[in-house]
């Protein structure tokens, strides 16, 4: 594995790095990490600027608007802000910034794209019924040992090796 | 290679060490020993005789009296409008509502002081607020209220405020309305709010 | 003693703040471990590149240690600090979608946003799939909302279900993530991929 060369760190000690920030995170202010919430604070507040009673009469939307707390003045939109300018600046410390469509060979652009969105959009709805992704449930969920953590941890895998081999051409 | 042997070499030792700890419940609420002495020793747990007096006279609704002798020795006599908890059941989930809340003033009482006193430092080791004793107990109450000493012309103005005070107080917990012990043991009402941690909110919501 | 915001009732400004930082954390650790890219996520699935176990389970072993020695200590009440609550459906169910969202796309939220950062155009495209996902969610949300809320068990942890101990239930995840990075490493020999770890 270390053939590799060095262009990315060693996943042993990226899992390190990564699980002292999860740490921090629980020790600083009692909560894990997420992502897919930010993205639906994202979605809230478009809904709600769009057509402000109706979000707040769905008992979706309504969950998360009242007249003191702006969704997009959250706790997860700024640290997924922060996975923004992170992202970034290890990129550019590490020479990876380019814009680049990255799939196998064997399909096109057009295909790929199309894949990336059907596959957020199931991530997205998925994440809204199972309380969170992978970040926010299983990793978060598994630190604290919450069965909630191990169950969808084992979902979401489980399911990803079960497809694997109907969408391999995508990647090898 | 083998940053993975490193890896299970520390994770093993750590994950021992980890699975032979004692697994302690932290609490963020309680006192410890130190913090406890320094609450002892400011005294401001105590509620007086009189005050507590006023405080029935007036039906004041801040205070709840409650009994922590045995259930016979409450049955026998109690202070009107006290409810009883037993000392040794103090800790009983039904009770927790009582003892734990922010809603009024608690004040323990017994005989003396001592089983009072001894509920009050369990219950503020615990972080639970808002619980007082009786200063003295019933023996004080007895000695104070039903059978004052009247105070000489040296004793000075304020102690003769007291004892005419006492006197009502006495007329009123042994005059003729007083006399029925038993409609004095009304059910106390429980109070609602009770103190809560504040919870994390967490994950993706 | 922590988790220090709640506890000390620490400004909403001073929290939002540590939530950056946090968040610059989590972005440098994921893009540093690779997680930026699709074809290395994906890798998982196809044996050529376990990245993604080995990062996953690392992080949430040094995170759950953290937790049982902070805690041992006196330095955490654990009392406070958030666990998931348990839905059974909508684990089960929410988890099998997600699932196949990272098959067919290739990334999880996090990893697209961090992929997004360093301009990967598939990953922009992930994102604003998963707006579209969480959009059609609540569109729909009255034909989930039974479904949403069944089987409700509560924020429940597995060491107790087990009536073990925190560390104890840490020991037993611990000796199997290491068995399966040494079953990780072994499948990246195996289904090794140059033409595709080259280009990673």
């Amino acid at each position: 594995m270390e053939k590799k060369g060095n262009k990315y760190m060693n996943p042993y000690l990226a899992g390190l790095l990564l699980g002292l920030v999860l740490l921090a995170s629980f020790y600083l202010t009692g909560r894990g990490l997420g992502a897919s919430g930010a993205m639906k604070s994202v979605v809230v507040s478009g809904v709600s600027a769009v057509n402000k009673d109706y979000a707040e009469s769905s008992h979706y939307y309504s969950k998360y608007i009242s007249d003191d707390k702006k969704p997009m003045k959250s706790w997860l939109v700024l640290e997924v802000f922060g996975v923004l300018v992170g992202g970034f600046i290890s990129g550019a410390f590490s020479g990876r910034l380019k814009f680049k469509i990255e799939k196998s060979p064997k399909i096109t652009n057009k295909k790929r794209i199309r894949l990336a969105i059907i596959g957020g959009a199931l991530f997205g709805f998925g994440s809204q019924l199972g309380r969170g992704c992978t970040s926010g449930a299983a990793l978060t969920g598994m630190a604290t040992l919450s069965i909630a953590g191990y169950v969808v941890m084992m979902a979401i895998f489980g399911t990803a090796f079960a497809l694997a081999y109907f969408f391999r051409k995508n990647w090898i | 290679m083998k940053a993975r042997y490193i890896l299970s070499i520390v994770l093993v030792s750590l994950g021992l060490i980890a699975a032979i700890l004692p697994q302690n419940q932290n609490s963020s609420l309680e006192l410890d020993a130190k913090q406890l002495l320094n609450e002892i020793q400011v005294e401001n747990y105590v509620i007086s005789i009189d005050e507590m007096a006023n405080a029935m006279i007036n039906d004041d609704p801040e205070y709840q009296l409650i009994d922590v002798r045995s259930k016979e020795e409450y049955e026998k006599f109690s202070l009107p409008g006290a409810m009883n908890i037993p000392f040794d059941q103090l800790f009983n989930e039904e009770w927790a509502p009582y003892i734990d809340q922010v809603a009024r003033k608690n004040v323990f009482y017994c005989n003396g002081t001592t089983l009072a006193s001894d509920a009050w430092m369990l219950t503020r080791q615990k972080g639970y607020k808002n619980n007082y004793i009786l200063k003295g107990g019933l023996n004080n109450w007895y000695t104070t209220i039903i059978e004052p000493d009247e105070p000489t012309l040296t004793n000075g103005q304020e102690a003769m405020y007291d004892y005419q005070a006492r006197l009502g107080a006495k007329q009123f917990f042994t005059g003729a309305g007083a006399a029925d012990n038993s409609s004095n043991k009304k059910k106390a009402k429980k109070p609602v709010p009770r103190r809560k941690k504040k919870m994390v909110a967490g994950g993706c919501s | 003693m922590g988790p220090i915001i709640p506890l000390f009732e620490i400004s909403e400004e001073i929290n939002l703040l540590i939530a950056f930082l946090i968040g610059l954390g989590f972005g440098i650790a994921l893009e540093q471990a690779g997680f930026s890219s699709s074809r290395k996520l994906a890798g998982m699935f196809y044996g050529y590149d376990t990245t993604v176990l080995k990062v996953f389970f690392t992080a949430s072993i040094v995170a759950m240690l953290g937790l049982v020695f902070l805690n041992d200590l006196g330095m955490i009440d654990m009392s406070i600090v958030y666990v998931n609550d348990y839905y059974i459906a909508s684990a089960i169910i929410g988890g099998v979608i997600m699932g196949g969202g990272f098959i067919i796309g290739g990334f999880c939220p996090g990893t697209s946003v961090c992929a997004a950062a360093i301009g990967k155009i598939d990953a922009m495209y992930f994102v604003g799939g998963s707006l579209i996902g969480i959009l059609i969610f609540g569109q729909t949300y009255p034909l989930w909302e039974k479904l949403h809320f069944a089987q409700h068990i509560g924020p429940v942890k597995l060491s107790d279900t087990l009536g073990v101990k925190d560390g104890l239930l840490g020991l037993i995840v611990i000796i199997a993530a290491l068995l399966m990075f040494w079953i990780g490493e072994m499948a990246e020999k195996r289904f090794k991929r140059e033409d595709i770890s080259k280009e990673l």
